[in-house]
């Protein structure tokens, strides 16, 4: 699976494959970028030898300011061209480098660069009051670089435009190994805080062969990866594996908007669009004449990941678009794509597909032991593919858990029919896939406890039609408080602003007490299935006091 | 187009909904120019606006406005009682 003419001389470094190579293959003068501003207008285009000089440019500003090897950096941006300038550029310097959800509230982010030990970040002045209200928890941070300040604000506080003006374009990145840490995402726990998984710059071997294997894409295509940058698809398919391939990106900077993505669609003559079951069934909302007025003849393939894939979309799109919708499976942790109905395999609506080759999955018991086919058990991989992630950063128990009698069990649960097809079933933890973004109650629990009138909260995700699985909070109040809209509002605005729009919960359910068992620990299944009308199971360990 | 009362009300509830005191509301403004405005964060907005002024918005009424301008001459228009 491994495009080995990727690496030249050893150097395995993903900015410099992203932006040096391809120049040196002779794609300098080829679009790499066609940036789409919110007012659905193409601002404008960055070669691969515009996105070579400026990421030679950022690498060298965040030098000359101390950065070296192994130090943290982050983007926290919106989408804006600089975040993939910023990403390259600090991967090209050897920085394990981070992106951040720009929605995040400032709990979110605390909790991440505290942990990460971030030194540097990226992000725009009307961010800073976030990072006016954590920065004194934040020892290790030192720089904040903002990409839309004219003039340096302060000793810490710099302007990428004055940075990038005094930068020289000429930098080579150092010979960078396979193992070399690269990227670090956040991912949510159901028991603890997010975590940050690490990854490899040899994870480009997967992500690469993915793009090429999976999504097919071929030198002259133009490609649309909707999924922001703060999330592993936005970095793994909307930068490193079109890139590693000379393929031209379009980046949209606005958000879901019907008429804007079909425009997107038929005026960039975009051949593989790559987006989310969520926004797929947005779409299906629409009114079907809206889609009669595109011409989408240039659009090969589409690709969807986040979430289960409903077959009614992939219906949809047969009936309304005239094509197919391939599903694809990965989680932060892999990296890359793992299993997919991908173009040339006859899609089995509703299954997620058959993995990759190079890619060995199992369904396997809570014993680590292979089930039947037809048996729902936990989805389980083969250690070993490129974009495997390396770590969790601080939680070495936890990374060992996740690898046991010789795979690494991904926490879904799913089923294998007779022909190979994996079909998605569910989590195994509490974790919550809200329209493709993985929420972890404890994360919204903390965040309602923060509120004065709240004296216990309890989080789930139920079932929506649109969004996969919704926010459900259960909050007990203090003695004295009493229920209102008004209070309601509050708690939504509060989880909305210090963890993140996407944790904010959908419905908030007041109750007398949330169910725990005698540790003290919340019973979610208790309140899942309260909520679901369901069998509540076993109440054993239910503490009744 | 929405009085200057209208918009100042308004201006008060993105920056709670917002925790943003930097917010200043002009006619012309899109979600494109608030940070964190997206369909999750536009509920809570909606919800606050109703309960702000004490009016009920129809998906209707939201999905005509195409700006902030338009939005705060829907909420005048209900405020006074027309549908």
């Amino acid at each position: 699976m491994a495009n080995e003419s990727l690496i030249l001389n050893g150097q395995y470094n993903i900015g410099s494959i992203c932006t040096r190579l391809q120049c040196a293959r002779g794609l300098g003068e080829r679009t790499a970028m066609r940036w789409v501003g919110a007012d659905r207008r193409l601002s404008r285009g960055w070669t691969f030898a515009d996105l070579e000089a400026e990421t030679n440019r950022f690498a060298n500003a965040l030098r000359a300011l101390g950065f070296a090897r192994g130090d943290v950096f982050f983007t926290f941006l919106p989408k804006l061209p600089e975040q993939f300038i910023a990403f390259l550029g600090a991967l090209k310097l050897q920085l394990i480098t981070g992106t951040l959800f720009a929605n995040f509230g400032e709990d979110a982010l605390l909790d991440r660069l505290g942990d990460a030990g971030a030194k540097g970040v990226i992000t725009k002045k009307s961010f800073l009051k976030k990072f006016v209200r954590i920065r004194d928890r934040l020892p290790a941070l030192r720089t904040i670089i903002l990409v839309d300040a004219d003039d340096h604000l302060a000793p810490d506080i710099l302007s990428l435009k004055v940075l990038m003006a005094g930068a020289s374009a000429d930098f080579s990145a150092p010979a960078t190994g396979p193992d070399a840490p690269s990227v670090l995402h956040y991912t949510s726990g159901s028991t603890g805080k997010s975590k940050g998984v690490l990854h490899r710059h040899g994870s480009v071997l997967s992500q690469s062969a993915t793009a090429r294997d999976v999504l097919g894409l071929r030198g002259g295509d133009v490609f649309w990866c909707t999924a922001d940058q703060g999330w592993v698809t936005g970095t793994s398919y909307g930068i490193i594996g079109p890139w590693s391939l000379g393929v031209t990106q379009v980046h949209f900077g606005g958000a879901y908007d019907a008429a804007a993505w079909f425009d997107i669609l038929e005026g960039q003559k975009v051949n593989v669009w790559y987006s989310a079951p969520t926004a797929l069934r947005m779409l299906m909302r629409e009114d079907d004449a809206l889609f009669a007025e595109y011409d989408l003849s240039a659009l090969r393939s589409i690709f969807s990941v986040g979430e289960p894939l409903n077959p009614e979309v992939i219906r949809w799109a047969r009936g309304t678009l005239g094509k197919d919708v391939h599903d694809t499976w990965f989680q932060t942790e892999t990296g890359a794509i793992m299993i997919t109905n991908r173009p040339g395999l006859e899609i089995r609506p509703g299954s997620m597909g058959k993995p990759v080759a190079g890619i060995s999955a199992a369904i396997l018991d809570g014993d680590g032991k292979p089930v039947s086919d037809g048996t729902v058990g936990n989805l389980c991989f083969r250690p070993g593919w490129p974009g495997m992630f390396t770590a969790y950063l601080n939680h070495e128990d936890v990374y060992r858990q996740r690898f046991r009698g010789g795979f690494y069990h991904s926490g879904d649960t799913a089923y294998r029919d007779a022909d190979g097809y994996f079909w998605f079933q569910g989590r195994s933890d509490d974790i919550i896939n809200t329209a493709g973004h993985l929420v972890s109650p404890f994360e919204v629990e903390s965040a309602l406890l923060e509120v004065g009138e709240v004296a216990e909260a309890g989080v789930i995700g139920a079932p929506d039609d649109l969004l996969f699985e919704k926010v459900v909070a259960f909050v007990a109040l203090r003695g004295g408080q009493a229920w209102s809209p008004e209070l309601e509002l509050k708690l939504r605005i509060y989880v909305s602003n210090k963890v993140s729009t996407v944790a904010t919960p959908q419905e908030i359910v007041p109750v007398e007490a949330i169910p725990k068992n005698k540790s003290g620990k919340i019973m979610r299944r208790v309140l899942k299935a309260r909520y679901l009308g369901g069998d509540c199971g076993d109440l054993s360990t239910l503490d009744q006091d | 187009m929405a009085g200057t009362q209208t918009m100042e009300r308004l201006c008060g509830v993105f920056r709670t909904v917002f925790d943003d005191d930097a917010i200043v509301l002009r006619a012309e403004m899109t979600a494109a120019d608030v940070d964190g405005w997206d369909s999750l964060s536009h509920v809570n907005l909606v919800l606050a606006v109703e309960n702000a002024f004490k009016i009920r918005l129809s998906t209707k009424d939201i999905m005509r406005c195409r700006n902030v301008g338009e939005f705060a001459d829907v909420i005048e228009r209900k405020s006074a009682g027309s549908p």
